[in-house]
């Protein structure tokens, strides 16, 4: 009897176990989150200061930029697509909302100025996109170089300064001792993850990246659905624009190079499959503010600065091949 | 070269040139009537391929089973058989993509296991699909060496031997190409002819051809036969199939047909009429799968008046009554799905018109017919129709959003609740709403696409081949589902290929051929013949 019931009790536990295994890989960005989590543990133990509450805000004000952004191209690679214009777009939107503050005052103009080129732009990506068919890799990578090249004519290469400390408040202001650009970050968190969740759109982002031919013999506006997620990182890009005023004061033209490559790592550190139709609204923040915990510790281990852009190579690498891995594990039957 | 000396081979040879000129002249020809033992016995040389008793199943269902078959060199053998039949897997078992679980292959009397489509071409055997695998970007030069390693010196292509061996190769099918142009600019009989002579360059003797005159005009067709004829000529083997009786008649030297996946008869193909092969490719006994009440049906809700799709269908004229079942029979290839989806939008048709509730209507969208009543379960469920991410419930009422929704914001209770309504109603069985879809067996994954469509509440619904890949159990099911849905007053269009099933189920049987509505035939006249018939243009 015992001999019989032996085997069949440990293929019981065994089966239990990818059970319980196949439900935390569910949750796209539940391995990001528990590996960020003993990093934090790690690197605390090492060097206490490193928990402190005004270390960790510092840490997650740094990543609010990138995690912003990466909110919206989340959206995008959720639904199938890409975006990778928005290091210009950042560097755009910044440049025209300083000069703006530099001339009038306050922070309703900047803010509206910053807000509007990025829906701009971003129109003009989910137009290429969705209306002229130009697969999104190359529409986009044309407006990172188009839209840079708007930079260095209009701001002939001056570095903006003088402009007032109101205009940067959603850089540097803060609310009840929190930075309002955590605060920013935690509000656009809050409303995509509702708007994910609860409303047809959200729903039919999913639904296009997944499986197109379903959507669209479901009735879904496959095309439309895509244009408003492009529309969607250009006003995030607008208001990560403002963000950035307050928090360096300074705008050279270069603002933002390279950064459409720290957004879309973010993305996939965090857990949304590069592919489309899997991932949330958790994946992008939990990516950027990984990879800025990542950083932080190799300054504070003293890593030369070279090797930085090695481990943000690897940590993308690594999430790749987690996505590949998740992706055969359940995607068996 | 041996049977050339036989009394048979003359004869059969000029009996195809004579039918060759003249269509007519089958009446006399039934007349010399040659039996296939005999025919079999004249043979001297060993055939080339051999099936005994080969029987290949996919999980639990049998595509094939206890089939014998045998090629000559020098013969035009044609397959016959409805669709699901078992002919593509037999042929795929030829060629080495499919390993027989019972029975064995002997290529030149030898036993022979095929690894892959790779060894089965180094024994000679060559297919040539119905949807050409070729590389449209490569010249046609590269695409007839493609995956080849031949010709090379000292690790380089031999671009002017190359050139030499397929100006001889195509010469020999009388046809003249230019070998840098890219394959993409050339006509698909044409391209069809590529791959013919790629199958010869790596010295096939057994050309495997499935429906190759499917995608051509006449004239092309013909052409296409000469080339058979010559190819036949050379000792070439080659394995036909098709589903155009006269050109069976016309080119074949037997016909093997197949039913449901058994062996039913090899006949000789100048001895047999039309009506022969019809009746052996449908049998006559048939399980009766499943009665249908009747019931009264109300005003037309559909009409399509000379609805044309260029290339694809023309001239459709079509009612469908509310509580009626409609039956569209056909060949694949006949049109039938690409219809199907014109009147759901997704395609636009090039002329004709369309009436919902007897107003003229122009549907552009899948949204727009949703809109309208019109729901279209396509042939592919799971790949077409399932967001395999998704939870059950949003599955089900994914293309309802709206009903469950205000604004544009979902409500998460109304969802379950309509999601609940379905499952309860088609027994939706194996997971709570929540789970994920891709939880579920396949059998309830096709019950979450019918419940998707179902819950859009439409008035006309349109089932592409609702019952492909079910077992008869839960097609039963689903017929009853059927039913129930013409008794509520839905009209239903139903794309069949199952004889049975369209027979079964259908108040009224329309049959499609190559784009045309072939046949309309009532409860009464609808029968495996008359279906048949129409569907494949056979003469009596």
């Amino acid at each position: 009897m015992t001999t019989h019931t032996q085997p069949a009790d440990s293929v019981f536990a065994r089966s239990q176990l990818r059970t319980v295994f196949r439900r935390i890989a569910a949750g796209p960005a539940t391995p990001t989150t528990l590996f960020l989590v003993l990093l934090i543990i790690g690197i605390s133990v090492v060097n206490p200061a490193f928990i402190r509450v005004d270390n960790l805000q510092a840490i997650l004000a740094q990543s609010s930029i990138v995690a912003l952004i990466a909110l919206g191209v989340n959206q995008v690679i959720i639904a199938g697509e890409i975006d990778i214009s928005v290091g210009s777009l950042l560097g755009l939107c910044t440049v025209a909302a300083g000069t703006v503050a530099a001339t009038t005052d306050g922070f309703i103009l900047p803010f509206v100025t910053a807000v509007v080129i990025g829906l701009a732009a971003g129109t003009v990506n989910g137009f290429l996109v969705t209306r002229l068919r130009i697969p999104s890799i190359v529409a986009t990578l044309g407006m990172l170089y188009a839209l840079s090249g708007i930079l260095l004519i209009t701001a002939s290469g001056a570095q903006i300064v003088g402009f007032p400390k109101s205009t940067g408040f959603l850089g540097n202001g803060t609310v009840g001792g929190v930075s309002v650009s955590i605060l920013v970050l935690v509000l656009a968190f809050i409303v995509l993850t509702a708007v994910s969740r609860f409303t047809t759109w959200g729903r039919d982002v999913f639904a296009v990246g997944d499986n197109e031919a379903a959507a669209k013999l479901a009735g879904v506006r496959v095309e439309r659905v895509r244009f408003g997620t492009f529309v969607l990182v250009g006003g995030l890009t607008g208001v990560a624009g403002m963000i950035y005023l307050g928090q360096f004061n300074a705008v050279q033209p270069n603002v933002g190079t390279g950064l459409e490559l720290q957004v879309v790592a973010a993305v996939v550190i965090g857990g949304t499959s590069i592919v489309g139709g899997r991932g949330s609204t958790l994946a992008p923040v939990i990516g950027a503010v990984l990879v800025t915990v990542v950083f932080n510790a190799l300054i504070l281990l003293g890593v030369p600065n070279e090797w930085t852009d090695v481990v943000s190579g690897a940590l993308i690498l690594i999430a790749l091949l987690f996505d590949t891995v998740r992706r055969r594990i359940t995607e068996k039957p | 070269m041996v049977n050339e000396n036989t009394p048979e081979s003359p004869e059969g040879l000029s009996t195809r040139e004579s039918l060759a000129e003249d269509s007519d002249g089958e009446r006399h020809l039934t007349a010399q009537q040659v039996a296939p033992p005999a025919y079999q016995a004249k043979r001297s040389l060993d055939p080339v391929i051999r099936l005994a008793d080969v029987t290949k199943r996919f999980g639990g269902v049998t595509a094939v089973e206890g089939v014998n078959f045998d090629l000559y060199p020098g013969e035009v053998h044609a397959l016959m058989g409805e669709n699901g039949a078992g002919k593509s897997t037999l042929m795929k078992i030829i060629a080495g993509v499919h390993r027989p679980d019972e029975g064995a292959l002997l290529v030149d009397g030898v036993e022979t296991v095929l690894q892959d489509p790779k060894h089965a071409g180094d024994l000679g055997i060559a297919m040539i699909p119905q949807e050409l695998s070729l590389f449209p970007q490569l010249t046609v030069l590269e695409n007839l060496y493609v995956g080849r390693r031949r010709l090379r010196r000292r690790g380089l292509f031999d671009g002017a031997a190359m050139k030499v061996a397929a100006r001889d190769v195509l010469g020999s099918l009388g046809v003249e190409l230019d070998l840098d142009a890219p394959l993409r600019s050339l006509s698909v009989a044409n391209q069809q002819l590529v791959d013919i002579a790629r199958s010869l360059l790596k010295k096939a003797r057994v050309v495997i051809m499935d429906e190759p005159t499917a995608a051509l005009s006449d004239r092309e067709a013909v052409r296409l036969e000469e080339i058979v004829n010559a190819l036949r000529a050379s000792g070439v083997a080659i394995i036909y199939i098709s589903h155009r009786l006269k050109e069976i008649r016309r080119m074949a030297d037997r016909v093997t047909v197949m039913r449901d996946g058994k062996y039913v008869d090899t006949i000789s193909a100048a001895s047999a009429t039309e009506r022969d092969l019809v009746r052996l490719m449908v049998g006559r006994d048939l399980a009766h799968l499943y009665d249908r009440k009747r019931h009264p049906t109300g005003p037309v809700r559909l009409e399509l008046r000379g609805f044309t799709k260029e290339g694809e269908f023309s001239d459709i004229d079509l009612t469908l009554k509310s509580g009626e079942i409609v039956g569209l029979a056909g060949l694949i290839g006949a049109g039938r799905s690409e219809l199907a989806q014109t009147v759901f939008g997704i395609r636009n048709p090039s002329a004709g018109q369309m009436f919902l509730d007897g107003s003229s209507v122009k549907i552009s969208n899948s949204a727009d017919a949703i809109r309208r009543g019109v729901a279209y379960v396509p042939e592919e469920r799971l790949s077409e129709g399932l967001v395999l991410p998704f939870s059950i419930a949003a599955n089900i009422s994914f293309a309802s959003l709206k009903r469950v929704s205000r604004g544009s914001v979902i409500s998460g209770r109304q969802e379950l609740s309509l999601a609940e309504r379905f499952r309860a109603a088609l027994d939706i069985r194996g997971g709570r709403l929540q789970d994920r879809v891709s939880m579920l067996s396949g059998g309830n994954q096709q019950k979450v696409v019918l419940a998707k469509w179902l819950a859009t509440e439409p008035s006309i619904l349109i089932l592409d081949e609702p019952t492909r890949g079910v077992d008869v159990g839960a097609k039963v099911e689903i017929y009853k589902l059927i039913d129930k849905l013409a008794a509520e007053g839905k009209a239903i269009l139903l794309i069949s290929s199952e004889l049975e099933e369209i027979l079964a189920m259908s108040d009224r049987v329309l049959v499609m051929r190559e784009g045309r509505i072939t046949g309309e035939l009532s409860k009464a006249e609808a029968n495996q013949e008359s279906v048949m018939v129409a569907a494949t243009g056979a003469e009596s």
